[in-house]
């Protein structure tokens, strides 16, 4: 699936959605796809003039979710620490890290990547994925 | 339609409380909003600000930093700004950011104006 967003996050959201549902996710895994894949969404609209495209695809094992805009994140570790809770700006990409199974970010002057993981597990209750699976 | 709405109502009960409903999406694209309808209730400087979350289906980060300025506005005032009843997507967004600590969340607005 792919898809061209400007500025309506909720279309990208209830997209996300629809596809994490069908590709077998748990509601709360589901729940915490769209939040990740809508923080990244929201730096295109924050840091870009211009559109970003949402990729999603998915196998038994996994459901991933690529955004791609002309963005340029400087910082490859960015989110990687949790900000303090008061911290006026920088939790976007520590919740995409928390929720999601793994995340890759590329940027260069090409713009910036960033794919989002989530596996598939049928069996599995909602909540903190367990460490070292999968 | 509005992705985000939102309503206004003083509560006298025998600890008076502003009470602000929010309900649907709430996210980058209406966070100017949101910090509009924050701001103005706060000026008015009441002793508790409840915000009941039990119609918003999802919110990001750019409305929980118009949220938590909101509270750091309040605490300079003396006065309590508290949460009430997120939906659970919600509620693990404010424990992953930590944002829980900071401010008291509530199951629902019966609590939270119980304090």
């Amino acid at each position: 699936m792919h898809h061209t967003y400007r500025r309506d996050l909720s279309q990208v959201r209830a997209l996300v959605l629809e596809q994490a549902r069908e590709a077998g996710l748990t509601e709360g895994k589901a729940n915490d796809l769209v939040l990740a894949v809508s923080e990244v969404a929201a730096n295109t609209l924050r840091h870009t003039k211009s559109a970003g495209t949402l990729t999603v695809w998915h196998d038994k094992d996994e459901i991933v979710c690529e955004i791609h805009d002309e963005g340029m994140i400087s910082d490859p570790t960015a989110g990687l620490r949790r900000p303090a809770p008061d911290a006026s700006g920088g939790h976007g990409l520590w919740l995409v890290r928390q929720v999601c199974d793994q995340v890759e970010l590329r940027s260069d002057e090409n713009g910036t990547t960033i794919r989002m993981r989530m596996a598939i597990r049928p069996d599995a209750a909602d909540g903190a994925a367990p460490p070292g699976r999968g | 339609m509005d992705l985000l709405t939102s309503s206004v109502a003083t509560v006298d009960d025998s600890e008076p409380y502003t009470l602000v409903a929010l309900a649907g999406e709430a996210d980058v694209t209406n966070a100017a909003a949101l910090r509009d309808v924050l701001e103005a209730e706060v000026a008015k400087q009441p002793q508790t600000l409840i915000i009941d979350l039990s119609g918003l289906r999802f919110m990001d980060s750019s409305a929980l930093h118009v949220i938590l300025k909101a509270n750091r506005t309040m605490d300079r005032q003396g006065g309590v700004l508290a949460l009430a009843s997120p939906c659970e997507p919600v509620a693990k967004m404010l424990r992953l950011t930590a944002a829980d600590q900071l401010l008291p969340v509530y199951p629902s607005v019966r609590e939270a104006s119980a304090g």
